[in-house]
């Protein structure tokens, strides 16, 4: 039973961090209608900004940086590249973000070369026992980080005026623009905010119990495309259930491979995209997702 | 339609025309003898030897998944190649070295492979067994140019041009078991966890670990892992579950350091042993430095970089002259001794006044006990078998150049004598 | 190409000799170029193969797939599967070759008929992403299922035999020019490619063409007008996955081993990138992209040393790897930034008096509405 808790508490605090990758892709797309494949770059770049500047700053104003860094280059690739496309296919977006993200990340992974760079974060190795489970501490912070990340924007998604013009624009943008919102701005802001949270969650990917960043770091953004999709692309509830359910698969399928041995071994990569598959054959628009409606 | 028959005419003319242009000799492409000939010094010569050169190709990961061992492999053969030349070259002539990156892309390596071999006699470095694979017919067949690939897998034997220089995977597993049983108390009725890569390289080890673990009694824990798992939480919960004694890693130095680093804080202080690939000196940096130190071994085909032999010795100091502020790893040591395995048996193939590929082929052959200068001999006369059984096991540590302590010389285990893959 | 040459008059003719010209071109190559060369070409001809296919569903009928490179695996390893002897310890029916790779595109098609009803119940993004997941799934079986796929190194591919001929290496002296599995394959590879180009085009230029277009630009409006949308998306699901099965059977006899390695994510965002450099919903957009794209990374390697700013490995600097990345990404960008329509707009395009007037039925890739909700 303790193993069993382990895995989960394991599963939560990783899903958490998909979470917080997952919320960067509900942002764009709640704005753009986008779905945003570049996101695994923002990310690399908010880690590597951290990793290079922690040694002279410190390390809470380096991952300021970090942020500041990510949000930049985010808000970079909207204004000289999304932009100039609004209002082609939203497919075609799609692509031009899969270039983007070949661009960026060929940079990142030159400059990180064969490093493999740490953060510089302040919990070290250090774990929390309670009773026979023992968590890594930097996961209890990626957990709190991602809580406390998540309800800041389901708050600021219905109480601020960015986040009404962010809703209005996914509504429908011509009515938003027709009513003064300037679209430009708004997806601007969630290009930048994606970039933030992107670098948030470079710093807990990057941590104990991972060695530090490197090149194939991004690779773990992955993962966040079945928890955005199976939570629902424009619901930031949904980023958050889908995260954790991803985690969780991911940890108990690992966890028990032994007994799932039947399936071809190393199914805990597998899993999250099974879940994926059957929740979408339910749910076509994923758990919180909106149900496309359609006027002709 | 008077046009479409015309045109289909014309085509079928041109078309013949252009053949017939082959036939007479235009395409460099025909037939021409085989382009074996006789050259200074009454040398026979083919394919990437000429009368001042010899070409070698080297097929090399710098921008994929194995940059890290890609960059050091080639670097250290840029260095043989220039020292060997700056000696006066080999057979009177100069070594060149083709380098070619394919990033671990299958398309990109056998392109690569089909671009330099009309050009060169052998390949000192193919990095990727899955693309070693992919041209063993074909080096077998046909283009009998020697390979010695940078991968130690079991499945890569049995070609007579393409030659695993060191133990193998399951070899090295069988080994690093010994270590375990013998110096770190692991004893028979015991649990030993395995945690290994998806492919050739983790399952290779596996058999080696399950081998082994017939023999002395153990019983093996699988935790199967992919290369972009970098976070072995739920596997250190599985295996202290599980209540293994300790754990062999047949996977990449990051695995191995979130591994041991996990181990450590949770608390399951149990030795464990890596393969040869599971360690790189980047790591000794990262937090997971100080547990590395203390629980961590790994098993490898020879010496460490910062040895105390001469030829080591050398090595590090010539290497830090010409790459200033670069990593000192193993993957120096692994390309060394292929540039000199290669170089070796072109020097005996010289002697035989036959530079060509079969010619460099039977000279290796002939290479029974050749020493690279890190503890080991090779004995590359029998291509069913990797050139040697012995592996070291050697520890993470700060303080010695390339951040490697052997721990233990060259050893056979028994286990590993009576092996057979 | 009838249809242009019994056009009257004399403005038919240049486009006429220059396809005629190019096509001479294409038949002689084998023999003069060297092995290097034609396995590229066999590899740009697959990717052709493979970016219609694509562009049948993404481009064409505005379905978004990243799923493109399982269907390749099913085409590569199933005509494996179907021709090996099983003499190598993994399955094999030994099927005669030409029958294996029939029943290889065959069963491509089939697998995407399996996961058209998924398909059908999804749209854009979600799509996408769905798609995804077979990736990794098809990765997981071709790493897993050692007695069907050989497992992570891949298994033999038989060689193909067509009519006695068997397209392996054993030289069969043409005009003096030995012959191996090369050159033999690059007239197989020609031929299928003109095929499939024609078939392709066929399909567009009629009347699914015509309603996988509407269902692009406005899925719910095209139902309406009566087109029944689920039919016409799972058959172009169906069509798309044959295609690249086939493309997986050629690049299969090209490589003589399939690695599970190579059927990753990677390769279906290249082929994403390929149909968007090389135009929309265009054939010859598809063929143009899948060539730039295969070939770019080749040309930069083999002539690495003769560029500037990109050097050879181990000297520091760009690798030539890194340079062709850089290209393929800032290409995706660029077209999609100020060549909307790609490579194939951009041939349309081109002034020239005596060039005919696009036919009004081609595809040309229109922008959709962005208004659909």
């Amino acid at each position: 039973m303790s193993t069993f808790a382990e895995f989960l508490i394991n599963g939560v605090s990783l899903g958490s961090i998909y979470a917080l990758i997952a919320l960067g892709f509900v942002v764009i797309f709640r704005a753009t209608e986008v779905v945003n494949f570049a996101h695994a770059s923002l990310l690399l770049a908010g880690g590597y900004v951290t990793a290079v500047l922690h040694d002279d700053i410190g390390f809470w104003p380096a991952l300021l940086a970090g942020i500041a860094g990510a949000a930049v280059v985010g808000a970079a690739v909207e204004f000289l590249v999304m932009r100039r496309h609004r209002g082609s296919d939203h497919s075609v977006l799609a692509i031009v973000t899969i270039g983007v993200d070949i661009l960026l990340a060929t940079e990142l992974t030159r400059r990180i070369g064969t490093d493999i760079l740490a953060l510089g974060d302040p919990w070290g190795d250090a774990v929390v026992t309670v009773g026979p489970v023992t968590v890594a501490q930097t996961r209890i912070a990626a957990l709190l980080a991602a809580a406390l990340l998540i309800t800041a924007f389901l708050l600021a998604f219905r109480y601020t005026s960015w986040g009404v013009a962010m809703r209005a624009a996914a509504e429908n943008q011509e009515t938003a623009a027709l009513m003064g919102i300037r679209l430009g701005r708004v997806s601007l802001g969630a290009w930048a905010v994606a970039g933030g949270l992107a670098a948030v969650a470079a710093l807990f990917l990057t941590v104990f119990p991972t060695p530090g960043l490197e090149r194939a770091t991004s690779l773990a953004a992955l993962k966040a495309f079945p928890a955005a999709i199976l939570g629902g692309l424009d619901s930031t509830t949904g980023a958050l259930v889908g995260g954790l359910l991803v985690g969780v698969t991911e940890s108990l399928a690992t966890g028990y491979q032994g007994d799932l041995a039947f399936l071809g071994r190393g199914i805990g990569d597998l899993a999250p995209y099974l879940v994926m598959v059957a929740v979408l054959l339910i749910r076509p628009a994923g758990l919180f997702g909106t149900k496309e409606l359609a006027r002709v | 339609m008077n046009h479409r028959r015309q045109a289909v005419r014309g085509l079928a003319a041109a078309l013949a025309a252009l053949v017939a242009l082959t036939a007479a000799g235009c395409s460099s492409k025909a037939k021409t003898g085989d382009g074996k000939q006789t050259g200074a010094g009454g040398v026979k010569t083919g394919k990437g030897v000429t009368d001042k050169a010899i070409t070698l190709g080297a097929l090399t990961d710098m921008t994929g998944v194995y940059a890290t061992l890609g960059k050091s492999v080639t670097q250290a053969q840029q260095l043989y190649v220039k020292q060997v030349n700056a000696a006066g070259g080999i057979c009177g002539r100069q070594l060149e070295l083709t380098v070619r990156d394919h990033g671990y892309d299958p398309q990109k390596a056998l392109a690569a492979y089909t671009e330099l071999e009309a050009g060169v006699v052998g390949y000192p470095q193919f990095i990727g067994s899955p693309f070693v694979a992919a041209v063993k017919q074909r080096v077998d067949a046909r283009d009998k140019g020697l390979v010695l690939p940078q991968a130690w897998s079991a499945s890569l034997l049995g070609s007579p041009y393409i030659r695993v220089l060191g133990s193998t995977y399951d070899v090295e597993t069988i080994n690093a078991v010994d270590f375990l049983l013998t110096e770190k108390g692991l004893r028979a009725g015991d649990r030993l966890g395995h945690v290994y890569f998806e492919g050739d390289y983790g399952e290779n080890a596996l058999k080696g670990s399950k081998y082994a673990a017939e023999k002395a009694g153990l019983t093996v824990v699988e935790q199967k892992i992919k290369p972009t798992d970098n976070d072995m939480s739920a596997q250190v919960a599985a295996l202290k579950q599980a209540g293994v004694k300790a754990v062999v890693i047949s996977a990449g130095p990051r695995q191995a350091a979130s591994l041991v680093g996990v181990a450590a804080a949770t608390g399951l202080k149990v030795p464990v042993v890596g393969n040869n690939s599971a360690f790189a000196p980047q790591l000794l940096g990262t937090q997971a430095g100080p547990a590395l130190e203390k629980m961590y071994w790994f098993a490898s085909p020879s010496l460490p970089v910062g040895a105390d032999t001469p030829v080591a010795k050398k090595l590090v100091a010539d290497y830090r002259a010409a790459y200033p502020g670069e990593a000192l790893d193993n993957g120096i040591v692994a390309g060394w001794t292929a540039a000199s395995v290669f170089g070796e048996a072109l020097k005996k193939a010289c002697a035989d006044k036959d530079l060509t590929r079969e010619g460099v082929g039977k000279a290796l052959l002939t290479l029974t006990s050749h020493d690279a200068g890190f503890g080991m001999t090779h004995d590359l006369g029998d291509p069913k078998a990797p050139s040697s059984r012995e592996s070291v096991i050697v520890q993470p540590d700060k303080s010695v150049p390339g951040g490697m302590r052997t721990v233990r010389q060259p050893f056979v285990s028994d286990a590993a004598k009576s092996y057979t893959p | 190409m009838s249809e242009t040459l019994a056009r009257p008059g004399l403005r038919v003719r240049p486009a006429a000799y220059g396809g005629a010209a190019a096509g001479l071109v294409l038949l002689a190559l084998p023999f003069y170029l060297d092995r290097f060369w034609l396995q590229a070409g066999l590899f740009a001809m697959a990717a052709a193969l493979g970016a219609i296919g694509i562009n049948l569903l993404t481009g064409a009928t505005g379905q978004l797939s990243m799923g493109h490179a399982f269907f390749l695996a099913v085409g590569a390893y199933g005509y494996c599967a179907l021709a090996g002897e099983g003499t190598d310890g993994l399955a094999g029916l030994g099927l005669p070759g030409w029958l294996a790779a029939v029943l290889a595109v065959v069963l491509a098609g089939l697998a995407g008929g399996v996961f058209s009803p998924i398909a059908g119940r999804l749209h854009g993004a979600y799509l996408g992403i769905a798609t995804l997941a077979l990736i990794f799934i098809g990765q997981h079986v071709l790493f897993n299922a050692h007695d069907l796929t050989g497992g992570y190194n891949g298994r033999a591919v038989p060689p193909l035999s067509l009519f006695g001929l068997a397209f392996d290496d054993t030289e069969l002296l043409v005009a003096q020019v030995p012959f191996g599995a090369v050159e033999k394959l690059w007239y197989l590879g020609l031929a299928l490619l003109l095929a499939g180009v024609l078939f392709a085009r066929g399909v567009l230029r009629g009347r699914p063409g015509r309603a996988m277009n509407a269902i692009r630009d406005h899925r719910i409006a095209a139902g309406v007008m009566g087109i029944p949308v689920a039919r016409h998306r799972a058959a172009v699901f169906v069509l798309s996955s044959m295609y690249a099965g086939l493309a997986g059977v050629l690049l299969a006899l090209v490589f003589q081993r399939t690695v599970p390695e190579y059927f990753g994510m990677a390769l279906s965002l290249e082929y994403l990138a390929m149909i968007v450099i090389g135009g929309l919903g265009s054939v010859a957009g598809a063929v143009a992209g899948g060539v730039f794209v295969s070939l770019l990374p080749q040309l930069l390697t083999r002539y690495s040393d003769a560029l500037p700013l990109v050097s050879a490995p181990g000297t520091g600097g760009i690798a030539p790897g890194e340079a062709a990345r850089y290209l393929y990404g800032a290409a995706v960008v660029a077209v999609v930034l100020f060549l909307p329509g790609g490579l194939a707009r951009l041939a349309a395009r081109k002034p020239g008096p005596s060039e005919p007037p696009e036919a009004p039925e081609t595809p040309t890739p229109t922008e959709p509405p962005g208004e659909t909700r």
